[in-house]
């Protein structure tokens, strides 16, 4: 099932009923400014300043329980916040005093588990947010189209498979022609192949749309995928927002460096340009100090027959492999190399950096 | 077993019977013995010679069965929008002491209609609490609660939780994933409850107002009090001069009460609609400067429903055991009295639960196990025998008893009315039993079986200790509505043999109210402990 490349044209022109007061082409930035929520003792959002910038998606990473959903609830106006405020084209859209119900928003969401009407056909959940008159049966039609239902108006949500009712929510939720999109993990029910299959093509359709969007996700394969900007949650506070190659490149610490990718930290000793480690001078992207940790992504790392550490196990991946080495001080360290292993598990390496400059931590 | 030739096989896979035969047997017999009351209803109309379609369209009939027919709408509208209205409040707003609310408002299922027909109208008796407390502050007492409107306000304020339960279940089970999706597509909170809300709950509202209907349709004991003619004081007081009419009548009745339990099944959504799973999350509606007086609905039905009355029986009630007179004599009570009708309530009770409970297992597995269309018919003449009133079941058995030869034994005998007991409540046992059966997963009994269990230690080793609390919670609804039946109890209960029903209805028309309050009393409160045990505690999933 692929999304057809004409509906693309269809919504772009008709932006799939928006209101045609507004002017095309005005996207404005979601804007909030050290908003918190707390959920009685659990302060889940804590002093949140974020822009997600219009016309793009912004994905919202963080492990479960880091705040990301209860944000997006505040983005949405489901939830009021208990400090701070949400902007959106000078328009004030939440404070503390006043929040603009959920449904004078225009902000669509799809959730997690879909949250389809039960006793509605998929046709009439589609219709739901449209206003009832001539053009709604073609906007539904339309939506439909767009997500790759087209002639599933008549079924009901529970026939379907996991994977069509959330194309479904996402056709209902852009059907009335939302300034904002919030999707809240809606592949996270899904098995593995369907998820990744059907995020590159809601990924596609986002940007194709240009709507803004933000994309919750604990993922963060997911997040990479989704994002023009990707913003990193834990414990209620956004540690970095950056776009997904720098935010790997360059995470701000040890935490996030972790969290979006397989990393190891090693003890360096900088000051300029270059850290002297364990596998030998590293360049550094910006200078370091003195003590510093230095963070050595697998495959930036090459191997060489015969050294200090000990190949002690080597996984297979088909496209690489990856080794776990031994030092002689018993420390840990991964590579990956493309390819099929050439080194079995007991023989000795040299381990050499051979990527771009890296970033470096205080100690 | 050996297996049927393929003949037959085609022939019992066609009439959609499936399982093995010695079930089959002992489902047949159990469900011929559920039909035989209204069987003999029928049988008897027609030999009788009383032309039922001429008793139909006679003014004799007209009247009640317009009564009847009248009242019943009116209390099921009623206890649908009050039952609705308060499931809302209580799990989907900001309503203060919501949590105790969820517990207190089913709790006017304890009190028989009659009990709180006969405490409203001893309160406005003279010398009750009415005159009591209104008058010192110079207001009249209400003359008289009667007619119409008395029954309708009774009826209406016990029997509302059979809406109230169900409707708060599926509420609360919604997801609130829903309703916030809705409000994102740009519906207000009416709209939502319009439109998302409302069409979920609808299904449950639907069955809750059906158990009010037949409630108010075989209801005896209050629209007696408030002389108030109905089929079923009908079918009461002309069964002893004027049999074929009571049976013509009677006829009637169950036909207005089937068919609308039929009615409902047909146009009910068999298979639910699927939720998704609830987000834990839930939004709830704020009631803003309502906040306060909502509170004023649950205060007022559960006030109705049981507070009052029950302050008003106890009333009378201490008062008797004070021994304080009022005027009348017939105030002071014998609290010895009371035992033989507790012990006899409480016999009569618990032997029908038994009974219910060993009778409807075979038909549990039937339906449970192998389903299918005879299975289903078999389902419904048990689930039919509730929608008939208790009074037309006890009429049938004990006029079967005087009439048909070799009967004559069983009449007006223990026996006897525990028959019609079993009858009338055995699909609360036999639902109960459906649940138990089918959290008995097949792959246990399966491995009972290669680990060399036969069928009796299977069933007594796997099955039934797995199935206990569901028996349990079956046999206990069973013993509740027996405890609390009036109808049937009166007419066939063994001459000399009272319980606390008929003996708190013999105190309410020889006015004596003290007793009456005694025994009242005595009943809410065995009810109260075992609806907590039954309905509230296995409610979790209100809270």
């Amino acid at each position: 099932m692929s999304l057809t490349l004409s509906a693309f044209g269809l919504l772009t022109r008709a932006r799939l009923g928006k209101d045609p007061r507004r002017s095309p082409g005005a996207v404005s930035d979601l804007v909030t400014s050290h908003l918190s929520f707390s959920y009685g003792e659990t302060l889940a959002v804590d002093d949140v300043s974020i822009t997600v910038p219009g016309g793009t998606v912004t994905a919202l990473l963080g492990p479960s329980g880091c705040g990301k959903t209860t944000l997006l609830r505040l983005l949405a106006g489901l939830e009021r916040p208990d400090g701070g405020s949400i902007h959106a084209g000078g328009e004030t859209l939440s404070s503390p005093n006043r929040v603009r119900p959920p449904e004078k928003r225009r902000i669509g969401m799809v959730f997690q588990e879909g949250a389809l009407f039960p006793h509605l056909s998929v046709a009439e959940n589609v219709a739901f947010g449209i206003p009832r008159d001539s053009a709604r049966e073609g906007k539904v039609e339309q939506a439909l189209e767009l997500v790759g239902l087209s002639g599933l108006g008549t079924r009901s949500p529970a026939s379907l498979s996991g994977g069509q009712r959330q194309r479904v929510a996402l056709a209902r939720a852009l059907a009335p022609g939302p300034d904002v999109l919030l999707l809240d993990e809606p592949f996270a029910n899904l098995d593995p192949a369907l998820r990744v299959e059907l995020r590159t093509e809601v990924a596609a359709l986002l940007r194709k749309l240009g709507i803004t969007s933000v994309f919750v996700t604990h993922d963060q394969e997911e997040a990479f995928v989704m994002g023009a900007q990707v913003i990193v949650m834990r414990d209620g506070r956004v540690l970095q927002s950056a776009s997904p190659s720098d935010l790997y490149s360059r995470p701000v610490n040890r935490w996030v460096a972790g969290f979006v990718g397989e990393a190891n930290v090693v003890p360096g000793q900088g000051g300029g340009e270059a850290a002297e480690t364990l596998v030998g001078p590293v360049p550094l992207a910006q200078a370091a100090p003195a003590m510093c940790e230095v963070l050595l992504r697998p495959e930036h790392l090459t191997l060489a027959g015969g050294g200090a550490w000990e190949i002690e196990q080597l996984e297979f991946y088909g496209h690489d492999t990856l080794y776990i080495l031994r030092g002689e001080e018993d420390q840990r360290l991964l590579v990956r190399a493309a390819g099929a292993p050439q080194y079995a598990s007991g023989d000795r390496a040299s381990v050499r950096y051979q990527g771009p400059p890296t970033v470096a931590f205080d100690a | 077993m050996p297996r049927a030739p393929a003949a037959i096989e085609l022939a019992r896979r066609a009439a959609g019977i499936r399982g093995p035969a010695w079930l089959w047997v002992a489902a047949l017999i159990i469900a011929a013995l559920f039909a035989v009351p209204v069987g003999y209803l029928v049988v008897r109309t027609i030999t009788e010679g009383s032309d039922t379609l001429e008793v139909l369209f006679s003014s004799a009939t007209a009247r009640p069965l317009a009564n009847t027919l009248l009242l019943a709408v009116t209390v099921s509208a009623a206890t649908a929008g009050v039952g609705t209205l308060l499931a809302w409040l209580t799990m989907r707003t900001d309503l203060p002491l919501r949590g105790m609310w969820r517990v207190v408002c089913p709790l006017p299922l304890v009190l028989p209609s009659f009990v709180a027909g006969a405490a409203f109208l001893a309160a406005v008796s003279p010398g009750g609490l009415a005159e009591e407390v209104l008058n010192p502050i110079g207001l009249e007492a209400p003359a008289r609660i009667e007619g119409f409107w008395g029954a309708f306000f009774v009826l209406t304020a016990v029997s509302f939780p059979y809406v109230y339960l169900p409707a708060a279940a599926r509420v609360g089970a919604l997801p609130p994933s829903l309703e916030e999706a809705s409000r994102l597509l740009g519906e207000g909170s009416l709209g939502t409850f319009r439109r998302v809300v409302w069409p979920q709950v609808r299904g449950a509202v639907q069955a809750g107002t059906l158990l009010v209907f037949l409630y108010v349709v075989s209801d005896f004991g209050v629209v007696k009090l408030m002389g108030y003619e109905t089929l079923s004081t009908n079918v009461f007081v002309n069964r002893l001069y004027n049999a074929p009419l009571a049976f013509s009548l009677g006829l009637i009745l169950a036909v207005v009460a089937l068919a609308v339990a039929g009615l409902e099944r047909a146009s009910a959504n068999r298979s639910p609609a699927q939720l998704a799973p609830g987000g834990s999350r839930g939004r709830r509606v704020a009631l803003g400067p309502w906040r306060a007086p909502a509170m004023l609905a649950p205060l007022v039905a559960v006030g109705a429903g049981l507070i009052a009355p029950v302050v008003v029986l106890a009333w009378w009630g201490f008062r008797g055991l004070a021994g304080e007179g009022s005027g009348f004599d017939r105030t002071s009570v014998d609290v010895s009295a009371l035992g033989e009708p507790v012990l006899n309530t409480v016999v009569a009770g618990v032997v029908t639960a038994a009974v219910a409970v060993v009778v409807v297992l075979p038909l549990a597995y039937l339906t449970t196990r192998y389903g299918g269309r005879a299975a289903g018919a078999v389902h419904t003449i048990v689930a039919g025998s509730f929608a008939v009133p208790g009074l037309l079941i006890a009429l049938a058995v004990v006029f079967m008893a005087l009439k048909v030869p070799g009967l004559s034994f069983l009449y007006l005998s223990l026996p006897l009315l525990i028959f019609a007991y079993v009858v009338h409540f055995g699909v609360q046992a036999l639902r109960s039993a459906e649940v138990g059966v089918a959290t008995v997963d097949r792959r246990l009994e399966e491995a009972a079986q290669t680990l060399g269990a036969g069928r009796l230690r299977r069933l007594l080793r796997v099955d039934l200790p797995l199935m206990t609390p569901a028996l349990a919670a079956g046999g206990g609804l069973v013993l509740l509505s027996t405890m609390k039946e009036l109808p049937a109890t009166l007419l066939a209960s063994p001459i000399g043999f009272e319980t606390l029903a008929t003996r708190i209805w013999n105190a309410e028309e020889d006015g004596f109210l003290a007793d009456m309050g005694l025994a009242s009393v005595v009943l809410v409160a065995v009810s109260l402990v075992l609806t907590w045990l039954l309905v509230i505690r296995n409610s979790e999933h209100l809270r």
